[in-house]
């Protein structure tokens, strides 16, 4: 694997662990891990690898996703988490009101110059 | 706040809007309430407007015997099942795999599906199937978690008794609770429903009537004085009634956006009084309500054309509209809101109700009663309306009992019709007790109905006639 795609899961792992270090001071340990579980059944529909996303009250672990892409240098990545994150945000921001997720999504804007976001009724 | 809007008559109204979006809701009731009827009639409206539902039963009630009475309201629409109506038994799961595959079968259908709302009927059956209160306690406390991450709002039906609302553990997670009931009161079966809880929006307190119709549930909504202060212009200009004694009594006729009281006997001619009124103003090409209790529609046009009233013209024209509702179909708790919603809706100058003795006497709770009457009044002073409202005085020879719920409070005039004996005649006599802000004449004068109408006679000089 690259040291660009290492950093760049890094990157992504970091975003995750704060996206869901977020939603859970709100939604709790409990439904925020019920909403990764959700977000990673959708994604997993286009990207199986997401699956490999390790989450739990100890945090989150991009580590099995870098192994795999050891094995399937190919996989879009950055396409997986953009969707992932997207879709993750999109749905707090229902859930919670766009003001409470408004945080999360500056953070991401700096990482991210397109983000669309949006949810299943939008 | 997104909401879900029910579509049920009057209901977003109480809810301000609807029901939040992707709250868990549970809708109680003994059996026979209406919950499943409730809570059907929202799905069916809500997929009208392109929302999904899922309805997951348990053995409370079968689905095929659900959909075969359902089929008789208006809201059901056979195109929408399997679409945007999707029934799955839940129950069968529980039974057969154990209670902790519930939530497994749950996201499973809900992955499936991917449904906007979601029914459980009925969550007590889910209750019994328990071994105890704790692990029933984690299940309900893990259905909320899942149901609200899948941005679906739910409904969880069950039969529970008022009792229970406060006690049990699914309350404590509910975002809302809708209880149901229903109670004997005088001559009708009344069903009501009250909204004990509903977070993240402001609701109508209190019991509001419902009715199940072939349309499906129509809620009539508590009537109840305004809790701010009542601030209204007070206009200068008279509403006469079009009878040259009264109206010279009056100073010129009643104050404009006026209550006044009509108290008298039987056959004193309240209901006459309270017509000529409206046709006054209908001649002046202001708009009347008369709101019959007691008389239908066809038999006030007789009297009055006997009268040599010109009743058929203001008809015709639609400056007068008579609203006859038969004193045995009278509920107040429908008919009040009704009163007011056509008020609101057009544009009337003058009302009259005949009789309010009527309202009284469907009514069984007195305090209701004047809640009733003191929101009409609310919004009549509000709106400017003169109206009259007629009573029934049980002694005709006594004059001055105005009614049993002290009404003459929320009045501002007051006009007594009594009998008098004069010698071995019985004289009908008129005088006014109040008119709020003004002058009048205090006398008590004779009047006559003849085929020329009302006439205001003389004054009374004969005390020996009063007893």
């Amino acid at each position: 694997m690259s040291e660009i795609i290492k950093k760049q899961i890094e990157r992504y792992e970091t975003l995750l662990r704060e996206m869901w270090a977020a939603s859970a001071k709100y939604l709790g340990m409990h439904s925020a891990n019920l909403l990764m579980e959700r977000v990673v059944w959708e994604v997993s529909l286009e990207y199986q690898e997401i699956e490999l996303l390790q989450y739990d009250q100890n945090g989150i672990s991009c580590a099995r996703i870098a192994a795999s892409l050891e094995k399937n240098p190919d996989l879009p990545v950055e396409d997986m988490f953009m969707k992932f994150i997207t879709r993750y945000v999109a749905i707090l921001a229902k859930l919670l009101g766009h003001e409470r997720t408004e945080e999360i999504k500056k953070r991401l804007k700096k990482e991210f110059t397109k983000l669309p976001l949006t949810s299943r009724e939008e | 706040m997104d909401k879900l809007i029910t579509g049920i008559k009057n209901l977003d109204y109480i809810l301000g809007g609807g029901i939040p979006a992707y709250s868990l809701n549970i809708i109680s009731g003994s059996p026979g309430s209406g919950k499943t009827i409730f809570v059907q009639n929202i799905i069916f409206n809500s997929a009208r407007n392109g929302l999904k539902s899922l309805y997951l039963t348990t053995i409370s009630e079968s689905q095929f015997k659900m959909v075969r009475h359902l089929q008789g309201f208006e809201f059901f629409s056979d195109d929408l099942l399997g679409d945007k109506v999707i029934y799955g038994d839940l129950g069968a799961v529980l039974r057969k795999q154990g209670t902790n595959k519930g939530l497994e079968y749950l996201t499973q259908m809900i992955k499936k599906h991917l449904p906007n709302i979601i029914v459980i009927d009925s969550v007590k059956v889910i209750r019994d199937l328990f071994p105890d209160e704790k692990t029933f306690r984690i299940f309900i406390f893990d259905l909320a978690a899942a149901l609200s991450i899948w941005e679906v709002t739910a409904f969880l039906v069950g039969e529970y008794e008022e009792q229970e609302l406060t006690r049990l553990s699914e309350f404590a997670v509910a975002d809302g609770i809708f209880h149901l009931y229903g109670q004997e009161e005088k001559r009708f079966q009344k069903r009501y429903i009250r909204i004990l809880k509903m977070r993240g929006t402001s609701f109508e307190q209190g019991e509001h009537l419902f009715q199940i119709t072939p349309m499906g549930i129509e809620v009539y909504p508590r009537m109840k004085p305004e809790g701010n202060e009542l601030q209204y212009e007070v206009t200068p200009g008279r509403k006469g009634f079009g009878i040259p004694g009264l109206d010279e009594m009056l100073c010129g006729g009643l104050p404009e956006g006026s209550i006044t009281l009509i108290s008298g006997g039987t056959g004193t001619g309240k209901t006459l009084l309270a017509l000529k009124f409206l046709l006054e103003g209908a001649e002046k090409g202001e708009k009347g309500i008369f709101l019959s209790f007691e008389e239908p529609a066809a038999q006030l046009q007789s009297t009055a054309r006997h009268l040599g009233w010109e009743i058929d013209k203001y008809l015709a024209q639609g400056r007068l509209d008579i609203k006859f509702i038969s004193p045995v179909e009278l509920d107040v708790d429908k008919h009040a809101f009704e009163i007011l919603d056509m008020l609101r809706e057009k544009k009337v100058k003058r009302l009259a109700i005949d009789s309010i003795s009527s309202f009284e006497s469907s009514v069984s709770d007195i305090q209701k009663y004047k809640d009733y009457l003191w929101a009409i009044a609310q919004q009549l002073k509000r709106r400017h309306i003169s109206a009259v409202f007629t009573t029934l005085n049980e002694d005709p020879f006594s004059s001055l009992i105005l009614s049993k719920a002290k009404i003459s409070l929320i009045t501002d005039n007051i006009i007594i019709l009594r009998y008098v004996e004069d010698d071995s005649n019985i004289k009908r006599v008129l005088g006014i007790l109040k008119v709020r802000g003004s002058y009048h004449d205090k006398a008590l004068r004779e009047y006559e109905i003849t085929q020329n109408g009302i006439n205001v006679l003389g004054k009374l000089d004969k005390a020996n006639m009063l007893r």
